[in-house]
């Protein structure tokens, strides 16, 4: 059955409307989580408010176990979900880029779209900032072009490389989750913060 | 109850269900009974003999002949370029990457086409495309392409065409005889062929 563009169940038109649904749903609930206050998400940094990691890593198992089971029904076929190539040396930088404009400008791409939405002036700067970002390296991307292929991966998963099943591997992930929630509510209340 | 509790209490037991199924089960068939049986109602699977001759003639690159019989009775005779998956084996994980691919034509075929059908049918239920069963089998592949019977004179001219067809493709692959046949120069060699096949010619349906 599953997954419904590539099976052609549903057009490729189909498939752009729902994406159009589904993202103004994630952007209602990005906001309506608090995303579009850059203090709140800043916070994770210094564990006043870890909403980001317990909305993030809840939507992760929540899909994980959802395709999972989805899978063990005969409903999706795994093999034909698209997986990010991995391309190791530029997963890193681009890591390292995110983060320290994450923390600078208060924002991550999409909950700066949330911030701006409700007039938010550093959001839309950030978002400035962004294009700027995005034309800089497009414009320049032969000079990195070598550095952003290196060491290409495949389409490496956590639980083929342990070697364990796809099932385990979720039960590990989501004992750790649990494991990172309990640290993060005791950080928040080791470093409180009022009004932010 | 805070919310964390409630979480927890969902989604640990949720992980210890999908830890404990066999990772195969995820796995599944992808055709139902009833797809899979207008398709073998339809013959669909069937390419007919005549097809394979000129693609062997013609040295096709994307025609793959399967033998699905037993090694032993592989090693006494198989047609030429053919490799062996035999029945029982036909799962193994070894084959999968030939049985389920885009490149390749592959024909299955066995002594009549009871054997090599049964294949058809295991792997079309498993999902995969590109694999037909060779109409009649050895034994028509002998009597009729390897040592065409000459129509008889009131036979219609299609019925000639045929037979002089048939003629010149039992002279290029080396038949006429059934000894004669096995290590025959002449002999083509219709596989190992380069991965590119644009030209993917459509079985000739059931007839």
């Amino acid at each position: 059955m599953g997954p419904l563009a590539p099976n052609e169940i549903i057009s490729e038109n189909t498939n752009f409307l729902l994406a159009f649904f589904i993202g103004i749903a994630f952007g209602w609930v990005l906001e309506s989580s608090g995303f579009s206050s850059s203090r709140k998400l800043a916070g994770i940094f210094y564990g006043y408010d870890t909403v980001v990691l317990k909305v993030f890593f809840t939507g992760a198992i929540t899909a994980m176990l959802g395709l999972l089971f989805m899978s063990l029904f005969g409903w999706v076929d795994l093999d034909l979900v698209y997986v990010n190539p991995t391309y190791l040396t530029s997963a890193i930088i681009g890591g390292v880029v995110m983060g320290a404009g994450f923390i600078m400008g208060g924002f991550c791409p999409g909950t700066s779209f949330c911030g701006a939405a409700i007039g938010k002036i550093d959001a839309m700067v950030f978002i400035v900032g962004l294009f700027l970002g995005v034309y800089g390296f497009a414009f320049t991307y032969p000079l990195w072009e070598k550095m952003y292929m290196a060491k290409y991966l495949g389409e490496p998963r956590v639980s083929e490389k342990l070697g364990m099943s796809d099932g385990l591997f979720g039960l590990f992930l989501i004992i750790a989750a649990m494991g990172m929630f309990i640290v993060a509510e005791w950080a928040e209340k080791k470093w409180p913060r009022e009004e932010y | 109850m805070k919310p964390l509790k409630l979480l927890a209490l969902i989604v640990i037991p949720l992980g210890i269900i999908i830890a404990a199924v066999p990772p195969d089960r995820v796995k599944h068939f992808r055709l139902t009974a009833d797809e899979l049986l207008q398709e073998a109602g339809a013959g669909v699977q069937f390419i007919s003999p005549d097809v394979v001759a000129d693609m062997l003639v013609q040295k096709d690159p994307s025609l793959r002949l399967i033998d699905v019989r037993t090694p032993e009775e592989f090693d006494a005779y198989h047609m030429d370029g053919a490799i062996n998956i035999p029945l029982s084996s036909l799962l193994s994980d070894e084959y999968t990457d030939i049985l389920n691919q885009e490149a390749y034509m592959n024909v299955l075929y066995s002594n009549g086409s009871v054997y090599a059908n049964q294949a058809w049918m295991i792997t079309r239920q498993l999902g995969y495309e590109n694999n037909f069963v060779l109409e009649g089998g050895l034994n028509y592949w002998f009597g009729n392409i390897l040592s065409p019977e000459a129509p008889s004179q009131t036979s219609p001219n299609e019925e000639f065409a045929k037979y002089d067809f048939r003629k010149s493709t039992a002279a290029a692959l080396g038949g006429g005889s059934i000894v004669a046949t096995e290590g025959s120069a002449t002999a083509v060699k219709a596989v190992k062929p380069p991965v590119t096949s644009k030209a993917k010619k459509k079985p000739a349906g059931g007839c």
